[in-house]
């Protein structure tokens, strides 16, 4: 299920919905103040009216009443109603509140005191008694059932001799309140929907770019960049400048990134031809030699002294090619077989290293915090050999070296260091390239070969080294997931 | 309206302009005649043809200002009620001339009626309640429930609590159809017209009591009236049923004719009347109000 977030949503949905937000608050809001206005000032003119209904029959109504003239005065009521409908109704009630003439007089009874029906009917009847000035009498609030009252007090020679009561329905008012306020909303809706359509498709159109440079620049991120088209220019607001610039930079990118290319290929071909060059002169080498060797037992096929001296020269030399060509084997073509064996076989490598010692007077300080159950990648151990090995014959005639080995989080790390001469800055740079040795017999291929196992292995490597203080290779590799094991 | 009016002057002038006697003048009240001025026009049409002279019809409200109308000689006939031709006046100023007619005779009654949803039954069932006259000087719409009271020894005052006069028959049937009264007394000839014309107005009452029969509301002459116009008129009346327009004007009224009747037909009011102050000297005050 999709979550509800809007702080996910695109720009042109966020940008179309605030203005439809806007223009709908608004819209809604102008319309409702006009409604109500409307209302309110249609309510005071039926207030009016309703007065001036009531003044219109107060004109009469004294001399019939003091005639008792009440056939009169329920015409006066009666002639006032034929022509409108919205009259509710309407009485005549003398000082003393009894009725003269009333619209309903079935319920309402000539010459009896005027009954109001329900306690809100008993306050405006007081109010009606009390007052001696018109008024207008108001249900209040918007209601089909509401009503406003003309209240014409009546004199004759300045003595109250009643009261004209004229109530109008606001039922009209309330319908025709109703249809324009349905029209006004209607309007307001039509607003609201145009509004929202040209909001989105404005926004639409100004976030387009940058929706554009937000693709490109999330290829770019996933190292897509090849099928980039340049995003059109429209504008020259701050969108179309941002598209410009942006163009520009993923053209130089581009650039950048073929430039890249061909120094990497480039790097690729010099590595080779060093390679080439190294395999060349450390196999050619002992050609000769052995060459020189094999013609001369040739010449002398039957001299004990010669075969026993040269044969193991002859040994000596293939082994050597042998080991070339064994450690390049293993550089250049690392096996993809991801062998597992236990931890506790680089433990075996402090005896084997303690057998290449010999004459020199090395300590070695061995301390191993992993876990033993822990399983490792069997080239590791070749990476340790090759290390320890490096180490040992880096020492002059004595020296320390310290072996570590504990896990740190997801990585196994491998300390392997000396307190040799150290590495000379300058040649720092070219510490693991093939063939490249400081050593009188070295191949040139140990550092090398740890290099390509540890990359193999997705792990890194770190040399710190200072004159005279010597060296420390750190080796992390990813710690073999056990469970899965 | 200006125009239609210019018009009639014109059409009407040639025909009176050499005439100098002055127009007949005929009083009518509203409580028996309604008030159509289309109906008016071609009666006073009619009968000015028929008289050869003009004919004024003069409306009033009641049949008080009529007998004063007369009195003074400010008109020359009127349709007036049966209580104000009985009643005695020194000297006499008047003479009967002709009686309309109704449904084959020249008399009439009064209905009392009542709104069609009340539980009124009889005449007494209405004490304590509100009633509606006509015409202090009708017969039907006053004199009758008047005799009623006072049979019983009460007046309107102690035997209603409210009473009011309509002046006016048609719209004393109104007031009790929208129970703006609980009783009224009214000319049986106009509740009747009102049943053919407006029966959604007679729906709403019911009759509960009949009068026996009275002479119907008269056509009387003002006694100096020159004797030739009065025969004229009295001849071109009681020929009105046979003349084709004539006859659509008695059609109009619904009624069958105008025909000479003897002043006894008014014998039945007279006894009423007298009964009544018998009973009630007091009520001829109420009468003469």
């Amino acid at each position: 299920m999709p979550k509800f977030n809007p702080k996910s949503w695109p720009l042109a949905i966020k940008l179309s919905a605030t203005i439809t937000a806007v223009v709908t608050g608004v819209g809604f809001m102008i319309g409702a103040v006009m409604v109500v206005q409307d209302w309110t000032r249609s309510h005071e003119v039926l207030g009016e009216k309703a007065q001036l209904l009531a003044e219109s029959v107060a004109i009469t109504t004294p001399k019939a009443m003091l005639r008792k003239d009440y056939w009169s005065l329920y015409l006066s009521l009666k002639n006032m109603t034929s022509r409108r409908h919205e009259i509710l109704t309407a009485m005549i009630l003398d000082n003393e509140g009894r009725v003269q003439a009333h619209l309903q007089p079935a319920d309402n009874p000539m010459g009896l005191p005027f009954s109001p029906a329900n306690s809100i009917e008993l306050d405006l009847f007081k109010q009606v008694m009390a007052t001696r000035k018109p008024i207008v009498l108001s249900s209040g609030g918007f209601t089909k059932t509401g009503f406003q009252e003309g209240v014409i007090p009546l004199f004759s020679d300045q003595k109250y001799l009643g009261v004209v009561r004229v109530r109008l329905s606001v039922a009209q008012l309330y319908e025709e309140s109703k249809t324009s306020a349905i029209i006004v909303l209607t309007l307001v809706l039509c607003f609201v929907i145009i509004g929202s359509v040209l909001g989105t498709i404005i926004s639409r159109r100004m976030v387009k770019p940058l929706t554009a440079v937000t693709r490109a620049l999330e290829a770019v991120g996933r190292g897509e960049m090849t099928d980039f088209a340049p995003i059109p220019i429209k504008d020259r607001d701050e969108i179309g400048r941002l598209s410009v610039t942006f163009n520009q930079i993923m053209v130089e990118l581009a650039e950048k990134k073929m430039l890249e290319e061909e120094i990497a290929m480039s790097e690729k071909l010099v590595a080779l031809g060093r390679i080439t060059a190294g395999v060349a002169h450390e196999v050619n080498n002992p050609l000769a030699g052995l060459l020189n060797c094999i013609d001369t037992l040739r010449e002398h096929p039957d001299n004990k002294v010669l075969i026993d001296r040269y044969l193991p020269v002859i040994d000596q030399g293939l082994h050597r090619i042998k080991d070339i060509v064994h450690n390049l084997l293993v550089g250049l073509k690392i096996e993809e077989g991801d062998e597992i064996e236990s931890i506790e076989q680089i433990d075996k490598l402090h005896d084997l290293i303690n057998a290449e010692i010999g004459e020199k007077n090395i300590n070695i300080i061995w301390e191993n915090s992993a876990d033993k159950n822990l399983q490792i990648p069997a080239k590791l151990e070749q990476i340790v050999c090759n290390l320890l090995k490096n180490a040992i014959e880096i020492l002059p005639d004595s020296g320390t070296v310290t072996f570590k080995m504990y896990r740190q989080g997801a990585y196994l790390n491998i300390e392997v260091s000396d307190d040799g001469p150290g590495i000379p800055a300058n040649i720092r740079s070219q510490l693991f390239d093939p063939f490249f040795t400081t050593k009188p017999n070295g191949t040139g291929l140990g550092l090398w070969v740890v290099y390509r196992l540890t990359q193999n292995l997705g792990g890194v490597i770190e040399v710190e080294s200072e004159k005279g203080q010597g060296s420390s290779f750190h080796v992390s590799i990813p710690v073999i997931n056990t469970k899965a094991a | 309206m200006r125009s239609v009016f210019l018009l009639l002057v014109f059409w009407v002038m040639p025909a009176y302009a050499a005439s100098t006697e002055p127009p007949i003048r005929f009083g009518l009240t509203a409580v028996v005649v309604t008030e159509n001025l289309r109906f008016l026009d071609q009666w006073s049409q009619y009968l000015e043809q028929k008289m050869g002279r003009k004919v004024e019809l003069v409306m009033r409200k009641s049949y008080r200002e009529v007998m004063d109308l007369l009195d003074s000689g400010s008109i020359d006939f009127a349709w007036i009620c049966g209580f104000p031709y009985i009643q005695n006046r020194e000297p006499e100023s008047l003479q009967l001339l002709t009686v309309p007619v109704y449904r084959g005779s020249p008399r009439y009654q009064s209905y009392i009626i009542v709104p069609q949803s009340s539980s009124y039954r009889r005449f007494g069932d209405l004490k304590g309640k509100i009633f509606a006259f006509s015409d202090p000087d009708s017969n039907s719409g006053f004199l009758y429930p008047l005799s009623l009271m006072a049979e019983k020894g009460e007046t309107p005052e102690t035997f209603f609590r409210q009473t009011f006069f309509t002046f006016n028959h048609a719209e004393t049937v109104q007031a009790v159809s929208e129970q703006f009264a609980d009783g009224g007394a009214v000319d049986s000839y106009i509740w009747e017209y009102l049943a053919i014309f407006r029966p959604d107005i007679t729906e709403k009452t019911r009759i509960i009591k009949k009068s026996p029969s009275f002479g119907f509301p008269p056509i009387v002459s003002r006694l100096g009236v020159n004797d030739d116009t009065v025969k004229l008129m009295k001849n071109v009346l009681e020929d009105m049923n046979q003349d084709p327009t004539g006859n659509a004007l008695l059609g109009q009224l619904k009624l069958d004719g105008f025909r000479h009747s003897p002043d006894s037909l008014f014998n039945g009011i007279r006894v009423m009347a007298n009964t009544v102050l018998n009973l009630r000297p007091d009520f001829v005050g109420l009468a003469s109000e």
